[in-house]
């Protein structure tokens, strides 16, 4: 294999390594993507609800695309909140459905890929990249793990000016190319499991209130996860939806609970069970979601080497930003390294303005605000168990009050305040989730 | 074990695709013998996929073939026991939906 040398090889194809390539490609810099599923999303999953906006970045002309990886676009969001006995919801009309849709990753990965080649981006699949190669602490380049000729069983070299890591949250070629601190630990990861659920014909939009064209994506908090730190999830898609549960691997671990019994005690809920009556498990899935933030970010970028995406670890978990996040990576990537190749250099020297524009965006800034968040709110208990049956209790309470002196319901509702977690308590946390945000 | 639901995992992966490598096994536990002195042996329940098992003997059994390549094992392993790789290019795991 001769000429086997290109501008810039990216490592990985979700909508990072997508991203960065079609910047790459709509500016003639030779790019290969190297993905080692035999597709581009045959290793991917997520929620999934992305963010049109993102998308209109790298296809302007989008969602007007054929064949579209839209399901559906959400026109109806908000929070199921469960305690074991009923369920609250706060939903909201949107305003601009085309504001965000959902999708599947096998789906709409393939599509940025497709999308990606026509523009000249080569992508390789079914490769794995075993390593970098390193001059001193210069990436020149990947090794993979297909054989270098005909009767030579030796992984390939393929040397590159510039190396685009976007290998998804399991970072290990990130820790190779030396740009993190420390290991993350189950701690800092979410472990997310999932089913595309199919229901009967037409029970989807009855059972949901939703017309054809019309979508549902709802966070559910409190009693799904059993309490635990998390929440649950229901993306309405074409013709199924999908239903999971995202948890801290940390707090999994010491529960004891296998993920999968936790997403089957969620589904028969006595108030989610009719949902699902019936629904036929299309595919089941797991993932990791990385929650190190701000604190477990990589250096991201070196001699020769770009961090994009969940490797770097740009996701926001409350705002179930993660794709979108990943797709302005990999584009401010894809602008540096335009930049590189215009100067000719290819060291840290001119790739750190990668750095700068990611710290300059609403992603640092974000960053930031997730981490005082993530110290108050991801680790307060109350969250996920007091306040859901507080909620719920107080409500059934108000609503039930016909027939009775109403300054006793209401003395009887502050009394449960008072009794679940007290004023005080209250106040403290609102203070804390205040300062946070502020 | 959450109390009263049972699930057969297996069942539940089936509805998985995979393209198995029968050459090469991508998960390794490093030494048995901290499995066998591991007393809560967390990994046979936070594996959404149910890849670790436990054999008569008390011998962990990794069931690699339907690995859904998360990465949970590699971080949730609490003595850092399980060599963690994954499949070779175009092996494994191959969402419809994902």
């Amino acid at each position: 294999m001769e000429e086997l040398k290109f501008d810039v090889v990216i490592v990985g194809g979700g909508p990072a390594g997508l991203s960065c390539g079609i910047t790459l490609a709509k500016a003639g810099i030779r790019a290969l993507l190297i993905e080692r599923g035999r597709f581009c999303g045959a290793k991917n999953l997520f929620g999934g609800v992305v963010y049109t906006k993102s998308v209109k970045e790298l296809v302007p002309e989008f969602p007007n695309v054929e064949p579209s990886p839209v399901e559906r676009p959400v026109t109806e969001e908000g929070y199921y909140i469960v305690s074991s006995e009923g369920l609250v919801k706060l939903l909201h009309r949107k305003k601009d459905p085309h504001e965000a849709f959902t999708a599947t990753r096998a789906r709409f990965d393939s599509f940025l890929a497709e999308y990606a080649l026509k523009l000249g981006l080569e992508i390789a699949p079914k490769t794995k990249v075993l390593d970098l190669l390193k001059e001193g602490q210069r990436i020149k380049g990947v090794i993979v793990d297909r054989p270098r000729a005909f009767g030579d069983p030796r992984p390939t070299e393929i040397p590159a000016n510039i190396v685009v890591i976007a290998e998804g949250v399991n970072r290990v070629l990130t820790e190779k190319a030396g740009l993190i601190g420390r290991p993350f630990g189950a701690e800092d990861v979410a472990l997310a499991v999932k089913e595309i659920i199919q229901l009967p014909k037409g029970a989807l939009e009855a059972r949901l209130g939703l017309a054809e064209g019309q979508g549902l994506a709802v966070e559910i908090i409190g009693d799904i996860t059993a309490c635990l730190p998390g929440t649950g999830f229901i993306y309405t898609n074409r013709n199924h939806l999908s239903f999971g549960l995202g948890l801290f691997l940390s707090n999994l671990r010491e529960s004891a609970f296998k993920p999968y019994e936790l997403l089957e005690r969620a589904k028969n809920h006595p108030h989610l069970r009719e949902l699902f009556k019936d629904g036929e498990i299309l595919e089941y899935g797991a993932h990791l979601i990385p929650e190190w933030g701000l604190e477990g970010l990589p250096r991201l970028y070196g001699d020769g080497v770009l961090v994009v995406g969940d490797s770097a670890g740009l996701v926001n978990p409350l705002f179930r930003e993660g794709t979108n996040l990943a797709i302005y990576s990999g584009i401010m990537a894809g602008k540096t390294i335009i930049e590189a190749f215009e100067k000719g250099d290819f060291s840290s020297r001119t790739l750190k303005a990668y750095e700068a524009q990611l710290r300059e965006s609403f992603i640092y800034q974000d960053l930031i605000t997730l981490k005082k968040l993530k110290k108050h709110l991801f680790t307060n208990i109350h969250l996920f168990k007091t306040y859901p049956e507080l909620l719920y209790d107080t409500i059934s309470l108000f609503f039930s009050a016909q027939g009775r002196p109403k300054r006793e319901v209401m003395r009887e509702i502050f009394e449960l305040i008072r009794k679940k977690r007290g004023f005080l308590g209250i106040v403290g946390d609102l203070i804390k989730v205040g300062r946070a945000l502020w | 074990m959450v109390k009263d639901i049972y699930v057969n995992i297996d069942e539940k992966i089936s509805s998985v695709k995979f393209f198995v490598d029968e050459e090469y096994c991508h998960l390794k536990i490093k030494s048995e013998e901290v499995c066998l002195n591991c007393e809560r042996k967390p990994c046979l329940s936070f594996c959404p996929a149910g890849v670790y098992r436990l054999d008569s003997n008390g011998k962990i059994l990794i069931n690699y073939q339907a690995c859904l390549e998360c990465g949970s094992c590699r971080v949730g392993c609490p003595f850092n026991n399980i060599l963690w790789d994954y499949p070779r290019g175009g092996f494994g795991l191959n969402y419809k939906f994902g």
